[in-house]
């Protein structure tokens, strides 16, 4: 059943979601491009944006797409939180850091899924009725999901963004010089800590953009982070650690492979294709297609 | 620290004084072990069994005049009045964890019977570990077939079984036809574990059996990130029924996507999970309108029997929801199986499991539209009617089989 149409939507479907996975991942390579730490609690706070996207209707009749900034700001309050009262401590540790930075993001994110059942009750959650829900854009049979497509578009635009504020302002050049010899800018008088704890506060604003979309037209209950995480590291790993462009690129990879991997395979094993193209990568080019290391 | 001879005597005298409080309690509890998803994907499944079970040991333990075994009285008569005590342990969906759990609840927590597990895969090592301690298990919402096959000596299934609930289905589906309706081609969709695979070899087989055309058959990931491949080609094959075995997260997500993809299929017919669960319809129930899935329960049976109706308010108390397919199972689960405990009148795992081989209890006593609970050999309670229920106007309303239906199905959905 290979028909022109069905090959241009699945293509547009995985575009689209692809789209979505590299804003989802942008965080968790900034951070990591920022600072070496991967931060395994990336699709809890996912989750939390989620939840907050979802109050925010339920208990104030706001709009996902117009509580997106709120969330957005809260997950940056939340993110730098995050670094100051746990992570900067991590990150003191004498012998074996990088363990100790697994073990605290993992235990952030066990700690933060329990609370989010206790809280929250592992009820799934939805928003029935929005703005965007449910509605779906036609273009010659081929049906681009209205969600998805104003998801993709602050995609695009939240790297555009990124991209400009990393390149031609003072604090993203801040951001770069910290990344590239924190003992250095220390000489120049530039606060690393504080350095730190806005790559966190901005990683986790992007990933709560990503959930404000996401609560839209997915479900939403305390686990709900976990499957998208494993593609985060996929693609992050795929573009290239700490490359923000190779999240971009890699996000739109994984939601291409898997939308042709669907196609030819059966639908259960189209995360195969994600993880032979990655092994691929992997082999050929083990820091990722856009690395730097 | 040195042991003296005075310590271990001291120890041997308290053990000694301790013992027949050691008896006593033996004698005035009789614990049972359950074993749900308290956390993970599934976790507000287990939140509700928990209820459904506490709704159970509640009529059990206290007095209710009900024409239910054991309501009248205050616990087990058999056992001088011993009350149930239930020990909740969480295999988190994972079969490995089952096992682990299994093995804790018999061993550490010393219970004398144990009741799961939801997911059919985690039933699979839970059951295997109970016929090892031989402690008897009772499956109470797994529904697939492989399960009561593997020769198990102390397993038993009071509910039906997905050949028998898809027996119904195309039973419903072979009226429909006769009717002069157009149902000819079957799409399935199911998720990939043991529940969604047997679900659908089944389906398989009986569509070939019946002469209908299976135009698609998708096996997807379960809690897929994206669903969108899958619905396309559900789409593209636009059967006149389609036939989705899935659990709640999914079912949430294909309703959607099929929404976001411009499809409308001409009728659904679920095997249950998800399609039975409330939260699938808070989220998506406006484009489920007409929706039919089978279902083990039906509260329509509260008009024939009152008693429905007031174990529902009462576990509606408990859990704000009306019981469904799976909490309904799981409350006569445990009225089962503490009623072979009373009859065996011993908290010794054979003795159980003999009194559970032994049981027959009319479809009356029972909140099932079910005949009896009688097992055959292999555990399994043929004499389990399911029902198929359609969702209308918020509602569910029995449109099969024909002596519980109160309504004609609306069919094709709208």
């Amino acid at each position: 059943m290979l028909t022109v149409e069905t090959i241009v939507q699945s293509l547009a479907s995985g575009l689209l979601m692809g789209l979505l996975y590299g804003l989802i991942a942008v965080g968790l390579a900034l951070i990591f491009g920022l600072m070496d730490v991967t931060n395994f609690a990336h699709g809890e706070f996912l989750m939390i944006a989620m939840y907050l996207s979802f109050f925010l209707f339920a208990f104030f009749a706001i709009d996902p797409l117009l509580s997106a900034p709120l969330v957005a700001a809260a997950l940056f309050v939340f993110g730098a939180v995050v670094y100051l009262l746990l992570v900067r401590f991590a990150m003191r540790a004498k012998a074996n850091a990088g363990m100790v930075q697994i073990f605290t993001t993992f235990g952030l994110a066990i700690v933060m899924r329990g609370l989010a059942q206790y809280f929250f009750t592992p009820d799934y959650r939805s928003i029935p009725q929005s703005w965007l829900g449910g509605k779906t854009v036609s273009i010659g049979g081929i049906f681009l999901p209205e969600p998805q497509l104003v998801g993709a578009l602050v995609s695009i635009a939240a790297f555009a963004g990124l991209y400009l504020f990393i390149h031609r302002t003072d604090f993203g050049r801040a951001l770069e010089a910290t990344r590239e010899d924190p003992g250095a800018v220390a000489l120049v008088g530039i606060d690393k800590n504080r350095v730190f704890a806005f790559g966190w506060g901005l990683g986790a604003a992007l990933v709560g953009l990503a959930g404000a979309i996401m609560a839209v037209f997915f479900y939403i209950y305390p686990d709900v982070g976990a499957s998208f995480a494993l593609i985060a590291y996929v693609t992050v790993a795929l573009g290239g650690f700490g490359s923000v462009f190779g999240a971009f690129a890699g996000g739109i990879i994984v939601g291409l492979v898997e939308a042709v991997t669907a196609l030819v395979l059966p639908p259960s094993l189209k995360s195969v294709g994600i993880y032979a193209v990655y092994l691929l990568v992997v082999f050929i080019r083990p820091r990722g297609l856009f690395g730097s290391m | 620290m040195t042991i003296s001879r005075r310590d271990v005597l001291l120890g041997a005298a308290a053990t000694a004084a301790l013992m027949p409080l050691a008896a006593r309690a033996q004698t005035s509890e009789v614990v049972i072990g359950l074993t749900y998803p308290m956390s993970g994907a599934n976790a507000q499944i287990g939140v509700d069994a928990q209820r459904a079970y506490e709704t159970a040991a509640d009529i059990i333990n206290k007095n209710y005049d009900f024409d239910l075994p054991l309501a009248k009285g205050e616990g087990l008569p058999g056992l001088g009045g011993a009350k149930i005590r239930l020990v909740y342990a969480d295999h988190q969906g994972d079969p490995q964890k089952g096992r682990a759990e299994a093995e804790r609840l018999i061993t550490q927590e010393k219970v004398c019977a144990i009741i799961g597990t939801y997911q059919s895969a985690v039933a699979v090592t839970v059951s295997q570990t109970c016929e090892r301690y031989q402690i008897p298990f009772i499956s109470a919402d797994n529904s697939s077939p492989s399960l009561h096959r593997r020769g198990l000596k102390y397993y038993f299934r009071p509910s039906p079984h997905d050949e028998m609930f898809s027996a119904a289905m195309f039973d419903f589906l072979d009226a429909l036809k006769k009717k002069g309706n157009k149902v000819e081609t079957l799409a399935l969709f199911h998720e990939d574990t043991i529940f969604g695979t047997d679900s659908a070899n089944t389906q398989l087989k009986l569509a070939a059996d019946r002469g209908y055309k299976v135009v698609a058959d998708i096996k997807y990931r379960n809690n897929s990130p994206s669903l969108s491949a899958e619905v396309q080609q559900l789409k593209a094959a636009n059967a006149d029924v389609l036939m989705p075995s899935s659990y709640t997260t999914d079912g949430i997500l294909l309703v959607k996507t099929m929404a976001e993809l411009g499809y409308k299929p001409k009728a659904i017919l679920a095997q249950a999970a998800g399609f039975s669960e409330k939260a699938l319809y808070d989220a998506v129930g406006d484009k489920l309108e007409g929706v039919i899935t089978r279902g083990s329960f039906s509260l329509d049976l509260a008009a024939k029997r009152p008693m429905v109706g007031k174990i529902n308010d009462m576990f509606k108390e408990k859990s704000g929801k009306d019981l469904n397919d799976n909490t309904s199972r799981e409350f006569m689960a445990l009225i089962v199986m503490a009623d072979a405990i009373n009859r065996a009148k011993s908290t010794d795992g054979e003795k159980i499991r003999d009194a559970l081989a032994a049981t027959d209890t009319p479809g009356e006593q029972t909140i099932m539209p079910w005949k009896r609970v009688k097992f055959d050999d292999m555990g399994q309670n043929n004499d389990a009617d399911p029902v198929l229920l359609q969702y209308v106007g918020g509602k569910f309303v029995t449109v099969s089989p024909a002596q519980a239906a109160v309504a004609e199905a609306i069919w094709p959905m709208k």
